[in-house]
């Protein structure tokens, strides 16, 4: 690489042969004033701030334009430039709206900088500021023309960098010369990609994302690519996604194999926080990511494997009590970072909520059993039917470190009248009992009684199975509006139970349960009725004969958290039933005498969403039940997941998993690394090209078994895409993610020469 | 978990911050400020001058107004609501505050008036071009960020605080974060100055009588969420008087635009009702005006002319004139006209009748005849027994088309929050020193109370220099008086 000698302002550089004055100046961190500029942008010298004196050059230069010569000596801040600079800016500002303070640009804004460092206050030139109205037709991006210094760097990045060409200078019924689109057409008529680069790379505030598309975040990246901040493992979203539409499905599972054990399970049940901050869906749909993780799962020939990374033994050894996800996750990350792992799970079979919470129609048991498989290989040992009583106990076996994460098993029951009664149900017991399929009874018509026996997919030896036994009826009411209620209804159809209702008392728009979730139950014949308080439950001949029910006219939570309802009087009456099943949420059971802190819900309080805070007692230790003293001490105690936080998703459990097995390999003398890379890194093209169909791309619906069909048995209800509906649905991604990798260009301040 | 030590900590690069950080490191101190937005300066970017009293610049041009006049002002105005002894040392003190500028390169224009009925006490800062003006503030925030990496100031931009580290009752530090994640700064004595409330509509309906978006136009510079002062009192810091910095404007218009030129007059100004609820030579006050329109019905007000006084006003030019409109004239209003008949508005209405004015803007059809044809006779008969409106201001509407521009209460941002001392500490609502706390600017500004000092003109960025060169200077006394 040849080089020349140049000198900027006194100071002498070596300059790679080719390049600008002004690259030349900036990258040695030596300011000169500049506007249309933009590092990843061929450059036109239009906005006329960066200009130069060349010693025996009369003329005076723009330094974006101009290439450093062997043995020039330039200057930079002379009087003349610096008259000649404000002269332009003011040129600019006559054209620019006086009010910043409305602006949401404001402070971060080229041009304010540029107003701070030239010293420039209000245009002495007439205002040639011809207003014009925001324009906030299109869905994602705000254009404000009245804040357009027309440098044209979205025209550039559009063209040059995207090959979309959606903008340029267009002539105004006025003959004024404007960025617009072309042919002054919408955004969406030239076939806009809407990847944002135009916005990224305005120096004001002239384009602008529409408030709330993003949320702000001081990492770019997490501001920039919506669906990865909102996973709460972070998934590299936009890249699997890629990696689906470009036919490297190996890569894509690989993609999502490195932040979570269980792509197949989430494949079937994530909730998809993603989709619901997919910029797509401003345009039509979102991006069906939870159907394009199954696909890649569907396809996983372990490829990745050859990748992973294993630790060398450490000697130290883990307890994970909780055999959920967020056990599980923990447990196969520590095994990884080369401690000895061993889970203890109370259920006859390992998977927490994914073996006995979530029935299988909605994700089936061979999915989930793969995925613990693979957790095993990776040296995790895992025991069942093993509930763990009592932490000295466990610690005295040699464990370094516990981590409990039990989950949230317990159901709760409102306080009301009959609430105890025997046909009274909880949620997580009932699913629970329908997924180990045991001890259920069924009381109508077509079974005339006795013990179900439904197709298995898993057997079970020894299940072990806590509480009453169940016994449904044929008329069946189910208490809560989140997924769970719909779990428990949908479970009951499927066992026979005529009519089953789902009483909430949230309406339609504000309930927690999924849209698919509702969609599917009502297609399979649940009755859903909204806005209900529960009073009592009616009592006949001892057993649950009703729900008495008010209406609800609106309800808020006050700063106590505590529920306000505002009831509709005389509105009282009673939903026949013989079952009642609450699901209203559950709660961690966290044994007494492991006398750990707990907190609202009865859930776990760490101090940092990870580290146990026992509750005060001499020495800081743990009382065993027995009354001994042991030697468990706060510090060799974390804790993860819903016992944690309360009832949420999987992948936020898997999230805690993995932070909480980062933690604890840092506390056993580990780096707290557990990062994998299991695909090549590639970065990809920033070219999109032109495409007419792109924003007619409607999302790919996956095939369902009519609901007929499906109440008659437990089996998978939504089906994998084929190829060619996950590469066409994948092609429908904005590519939030091409966004960062465009220069942000640095303000006056941040350079070390001024 | 990142973490630093300093001698002074400065939450807000703004103007307060900044005086903070030069003041302390000119004493010896090792200063870090950290500012959450990409530059420096905050809503300082966007302001005009600061008040002095007694300044060289005054003296030059014959400006008499003495430091004893000017006190006396400021307290006749507040009512004695404010803080004494911390107006006194802030007015004591402003003169030398503008040398003290001067010596850091920053020019300025002549001191001015806000309007003909206040003191030249605003001290506008002269931009390079030569033509002072709206954010030419921004040159005096080059000058203080320059001067302050001069004299070793660490500047952490995009890095927001977000809790004070309080250690046996003492400050000793900040959480903050940037793009890296989680920092920690400890240091002998934190500065607050984060720039107020003016972006928090939560802040702004909790803690004064408007709400925003409702009753409220008022800026929002984007970041000016009440951060600081929410940060201040998590730590123990006491609530000092809170209200909007009011002014008036047409809603939406971005405040003082052309639009208003004609309407901003000692026209006939009439509420919902169709009555006229004040002098209207108080026009020139935008905080008496406020006060008055807030007072009416849905707090709107509408200033109605007709096209003779349209036609004067393009003639003869405007009755009254301020600084901030002064470089505008009607020429800059017709395109305005032109635009907002084009692109229609909710707040600038044209009408060939009354009535039809009446029924474009809301205002009571019969009241508002009744008080125009009461108005005209008044005017003809010389007097306005009314409010005693200066007669030369008594025109009558009888043209044949009528204008009409909404008013609402608007605010440049905030004012107070933080219970501090004259010495700038930071006190509790029981008036106990909070150790190593100090706070300055716009998140202490509880000295115009209830109104902005308008009479005395420049000062939100007087106090917010000032106050921060004396939380500075105590900041680091404070610290001698540790060691």
């Amino acid at each position: 690489m040849k080089t020349v000698s140049i000198t900027i302002d006194g100071h002498v550089l070596e300059v790679e042969e080719g390049k600008s004055i002004l690259h030349a100046a900036l990258e040695a961190d030596l300011y000169i004033p500049h506007l249309c500029h933009h590092p990843d942008l061929p450059d036109l010298g239009e906005c006329r701030l960066c200009v130069v004196e060349i010693e025996g050059d009369s003329e005076i230069r723009t330094s974006c334009t101009t290439k450093a010569l062997d043995g020039m000596v330039v200057r930079t801040k002379t009087d003349r430039l610096n008259a000649m600079r404000r002269l332009s800016m003011e040129l600019m500002l006559a054209n620019h709206v006086d009010d910043c303070t409305t602006c949401p640009k404001y402070l971060k804004c080229e041009l304010q900088s540029l107003i701070q460092y030239l010293e420039v206050s209000t245009s002495r030139l007439r205002r040639t500021l011809n207003s014009v109205p925001v324009n906030t037709a299109n869905p994602l991006f705000v254009r404000d023309l009245n804040r357009c210094v027309s440098c044209g760097r979205c025209i550039r990045v559009c063209r040059e960098v995207r090959g979309v060409d959606v903008l340029d200078f267009q002539m105004t019924q006025e003959d004024r010369i404007v960025v617009d689109v072309r042919n002054h057409h919408s955004m969406a008529e030239e076939n806009c990609r809407f990847c944002g680069a135009c916005v990224e790379v305005c120096p004001t505030g002239a384009l602008q994302d529409k408030e709330g598309v993003f949320k702000p975040n001081l990492n770019r990246e997490l501001e920039l690519i919506p669906c990865k901040s909102e996973c709460p493992a972070h998934t590299d979203v936009p890249k699997y996604i890629r990696a689906i539409k470009e036919g490297r499905y190996q890569d894509a599972i690989a993609v999502i194999r490195e932040k979570a054990p269980f792509p197949h399970s989430l494949g079937y049940v994530c909730m998809a926080f993603c989709e619901s901050v997919c910029r797509r869906k401003e345009i039509n749909e979102a991006l069906s990511i939870r159907e394009l993780k199954k696909f890649a799962a569907v396809q996983d020939q372990g490829l990745w494997r050859d990748k992973a990374r294993f630790k060398p033994k450490s000697g130290k050894k883990v307890a994970v009590v909780g055999g959920g996800p967020a056990g599980l996750t923990a447990a196969y990350y520590l095994a990884k970072a080369g401690h000895d792992v061993i889970v203890f799970e109370a259920a006859p079979v390992a998977g927490g909520m994914l073996s006995t919470g979530i029935p299988e129609y909605r994700l089936p048991r061979e999915a989930v059993q793969a995925e613990i498989a693979e957790i095993e290989k990776a040296g995790v040992r895992i025991l069942t039917n093993a509930r763990v009583t009592s932490l000295t106990e466990l610690k005295d076996q040699g464990f370094h470190k516990i981590l409990i994460a039990i989950g949230a098993g317990a159901g709760t029951r409102l306080p009301i009248k009959g609430a105890d009664l025997p046909n009274v149900y909880e949620n997580i017991d009932f699913l629970r009992k329908v997924s180990l399929r045991d001890s259920i009874t069924l009381r109508n018509s077509m079974t005339q009684g006795g013990s179900v026996s439904l197709e298995d997919s898993v057997s079970l030896e020894d299940s072990v199975s806590p509480g009453e036994s169940i016994t449904l009826g044929e008329r069946v009411v189910v208490l809560g509006g989140g997924n769970v209620a719909f779990d428990c209804a949908r479970s009951a159809v499927r066992l026979g139970a005529k009519e089953v209702s789902v009483v909430c008392l949230e309406n339609r728009e504000a309930m927690t349960a999924s849209e698919d979730e509702i969609r599917e139950g009502l297609e399979e014949g649940i009755r859903l009725i909204n806005g209900r308080t529960f009073l009592a439950i009616e009592e006949t001949n001892g057993r649950a004969a009703g729900v008495t029910c008010q209406e609800v006219a609106s309800f808020r939570f006050d700063e106590n958290r505590r529920l306000q309802m505002e009831l509709k009087p005389h509105s009282e009456h009673v939903i026949p039933a013989d079952t009642v099943i609450f699901a209203a949420g559950q709660r961690p059971e966290v044994p007494e005498e492991w006398q750990l802190a707990v907190g609202r819900g009865n859930l776990i309080i760490t101090e940092d969403g990870v580290r146990v805070i026992v509750k005060e007692t001499e020495g800081k230790t743990v009382q065993t039940g027995a009354g001994e003293e042991n030697s468990v001490k706060a510090k060799d105690l974390y804790a993860a997941g819903d016992a944690v936080y309360g009832t949420h998703s999987v992948i936020r459990a898997i999230a805690a998993g993995r932070k909480a097995a980062s933690e604890i390999d840092l506390d056993l003398g580990g780096n707290g690394d557990i990062e994998e890379k299991l695909t090549e890194e590639a970065t990809p093209s920033p070219y999109l090209g032109k495409d007419e169909e792109f924003l007619r791309l409607e999302r790919e619906q996956a095939t369902e078994e009519p609901a007929e069909a499906r109440i008659m048995n437990f089996k998978e209800v939504s089906h994998c895409f084929p190829d060619t509906n996950a590469c066409s649905e994948a092609g429908r991604c904005l590519q939030c993610d091409l966004r960062t990798q465009i220069t942000r260009p640095k303000l006056w301040v941040h350079y070390k020469i001024k | 978990m990142r973490e630093f030590e300093a001698d002074v900590v400065v939450v807000g690069g703004g103007a307060a911050g900044l005086a903070a950080a030069i003041t302390a490191a000119e004493k010896g101190a090792q200063v870090m400020v950290l500012e959450k937005a990409n530059t420096t300066g905050g809503c300082a970017n966007m302001a005009m001058g600061l008040l002095g009293v007694e300044t060289k610049l005054q003296k030059e041009r014959l400006i008499d107004i003495t430091r004893e006049r000017a006190f006396e002002k400021f307290m006749d105005y507040t009512h004695w609501r404010s803080d004494a002894k911390l107006v006194k040392k802030y007015i004591d003190q402003s003169a030398e505050t503008i040398e003290w500028l001067q010596a850091m390169g920053v020019d300025f224009a002549l001191p001015s008036k806000y309007f003909p009925g206040s003191e030249a006490t605003w001290h506008i800062i002269m931009p390079k071009t030569g033509n002072p003006g709206l954010r030419a503030a921004a040159t005096m925030i080059k000058a203080m960020t320059e001067r302050a990496e001069e004299l070793g100031v660490k500047i952490l931009l995009e890095t927001p605080v977000k809790s004070l580290i309080k250690d046996q009752g003492e400050i000793i530090g900040v959480q903050a974060s940037d793009k890296d994640g989680e920092l920690e700064v400890y240091a002998g004595a934190v500065v607050v100055s984060t720039g107020g409330f003016g972006d928090s509509p939560e802040f702004i309906k909790k803690y004064t009588p408007y709400e925003w978006g409702k009753d409220l136009y008022s800026y929002r510079i984007p970041g000016l969420t009440g951060d600081g002062i929410q940060m201040a009192w998590d730590a123990g810091a006491g609530r000092d008087y809170m209200d909007m910095e009011l002014v008036f404007f047409a809603p939406n218009t971005g405040g003082y635009a052309p639009i208003e030129l004609p309407f901003r007059q000692p026209n006939l100004f009439v509420n919902l009702d169709g009555k006229r609820f004040y002098n209207e030579q108080v026009v020139e006050n935008p905080v008496f005006s406020v006060n008055a329109i807030t007072r009416q019905k849905n707090r709107v007000a509408f200033s109605i002319i007709d096209d003779k006084t349209m036609k004067k006003y393009e003639e003869n030019g405007l009755d009254l004139i301020n600084v901030v409109t002064s470089s505008m004239d009607m020429s800059y209003f017709n395109q305005e006209m032109e635009e907002a008949i084009k692109n229609g508005s909710d707040v600038f209405f044209m009408a060939e009748t009354i009535e039809e004015l009446a029924e474009k803007t809301g205002i009571d059809q019969e009241g508002l005849a009744e008080t125009l044809k009461n108005y005209n006779e008044a005017c003809k008969a010389g007097g306005d027994k009314e409010f005693n409106k200066n007669p030369r201001y008594m025109v009558p509407l009888d043209g044949s088309k009528y204008y009409a521009l909404k008013f609402a209460p608007s605010a440049y941002g905030s004012l107070g929050g933080i219970r501090i001392n004259d010495k700038t500490q930071v006190i509790t609502d029981q008036f106990a020193v909070i150790p190593g706390l100090f706070a300055a600017g716009t998140d202490a500004n509880s000295v115009c109370n209830p109104d902005y000092v308008f009479v005395l003109p420049g000062n939100t960025l007087g106090f917010a220099v000032n106050s921060g060169r004396m939380a500075g200077r105590n900041a680091v006394a404070y610290i001698k008086s540790l060691s």
